[in-house]
């Protein structure tokens, strides 16, 4: 019966029902589905974000939207120096790496290699951990700074903006109380919001990665016969990625 | 050609498609891609002044990002061509409304 069923499979019809079109299981159809809506709900997020940011810029000088290079500016053990973007990018750069694990995970389960599959995923919890652990650190030093859900302290002055603008990467600077003032208020909430929800996400990923590590040692799929498990909790992984990639290009550089 | 009529001849909810790899050179060189284009956005974003122009190129950069990792991490490059129009199609409108109120959000400013 099972090899009448797979040599005839690509002869059924694709659209008579019966099978799936996509050719994909059940389980694998759905994590793109739940994907695609996850998707539409990062985007309203991110349409949100950028109505209220782009509607409080006055001309292309003078912003009353804070630039996230006078805010996202610090390092772990440098303190008070000017070091714009490049914390988030070492975290873009984790978050790849733990991309890369994960999909080699995928690989080495297409392979059935149970030893390989358990320590690439391994890899992808640290890489994922390590990833939590550094927007801890970056959410407590912004809220040291006094950002709140209900208003925001780091709109720029002029005197802020000429002292700011001289400044470059890797000087020592300070944040004076004469150069700032407030701002648009949904600046620190859309930030919490948007990030938060996006390190809900990479928890929740970290959950799935640590319980189906579980499953792999102890041979649960070595005894269905297929690793599909870890190319579903791949896929969930992956869109945490690709989030982030937006959530860095909104968030950090534009 | 046999068709498969009656129920329970083809179990479509615990249908698992045979798993096949393909290799691991490729992954990494996608690695080295995303590697590069996040480099060139750390450099583009010291070297260049802050214009329209810099966030369309970042915003270009993304969606380049995203092909990569959709394509060749996610495998979606060897899905079935339905699955990949049932996934991508309706995420294009939605990166084109997202990109359009980036962009409209500045007449905002002038209506509020």
């Amino acid at each position: 019966m099972a090899n009448h069923q797979e040599a005839t499979f690509e002869q059924q019809p694709m659209w008579a029902g019966g099978r799936s079109p996509f050719n994909v299981s059940y389980g694998k159809l759905m994590m793109w589905l739940f994907l695609l809506s996850d998707a539409f709900t990062f985007s309203s997020l991110l349409v949100q974000y950028g109505a209220q940011r782009f509607s409080n810029v006055q001309s292309p000088i003078v912003t009353k939207w804070p630039d996230p290079a006078s805010i996202f500016n610090h390092f772990p053990w440098m303190h008070g120096l000017h070091l714009p973007l490049l914390f988030v990018s070492v975290m873009t750069f984790i978050l790849i790496m733990s991309s890369v694990t994960m999909v080699l995970a995928v690989e080495a389960g297409h392979r059935k290699s149970k030893k390989e599959v358990v320590r690439y995923m391994i890899y992808t919890i640290i890489g994922g951990a390590m990833f939590l652990g550094c927007q801890a650190w970056e959410w407590s030093v912004f809220i040291g700074e006094g950002a709140t859900l209900y208003g925001n302290q780091f709109g720029i002055t002029e005197a802020g903006h000429k002292v700011f603008g001289a400044l470059k990467f890797g000087d020592h600077f300070e944040w004076q109380p004469e150069y700032r003032t407030s701002g648009p208020v949904p600046f620190a909430a859309l930030f919490f919001i948007v990030t938060g929800f996006h390190g809900f996400h990479v928890f929740s990923g970290v959950i799935i990665n640590i319980v189906v590590t579980i499953m792999a040692a102890r041979g649960v799929f070595d005894r269905r016969g297929h690793y599909e498990m870890i190319e579903k909790a791949g896929l969930y992984w992956h869109f945490v990625d690709l989030v982030w990639v937006f959530v860095f290009t909104f968030f950090y550089l534009i | 050609m046999e068709f498969y009529t009656k129920p329970g001849d083809y179990d479509a909810i615990n249908y698992i498609p045979e798993a096949q790899s393909h290799g691991t050179k490729e992954l990494w060189r996608t690695f080295w891609i995303l590697l590069g284009i996040t480099v060139l956005d750390f450099i583009i974003y010291f070297v260049m002044p802050h214009t329209g122009f810099r966030n369309f190129i970042f915003i270009f950069f993304g969606i380049v990002k995203a092909y990569y990792i959709v394509g060749a991490f996610m495998h979606m490059k060897y899905e079935k061509i339905n699955l990949a129009l049932v996934i991508l199609v309706p995420t294009v409108f939605i990166i084109g409304l997202v990109m359009g109120l980036l962009y409209e959000g500045n007449a905002l400013t002038y209506a509020k």
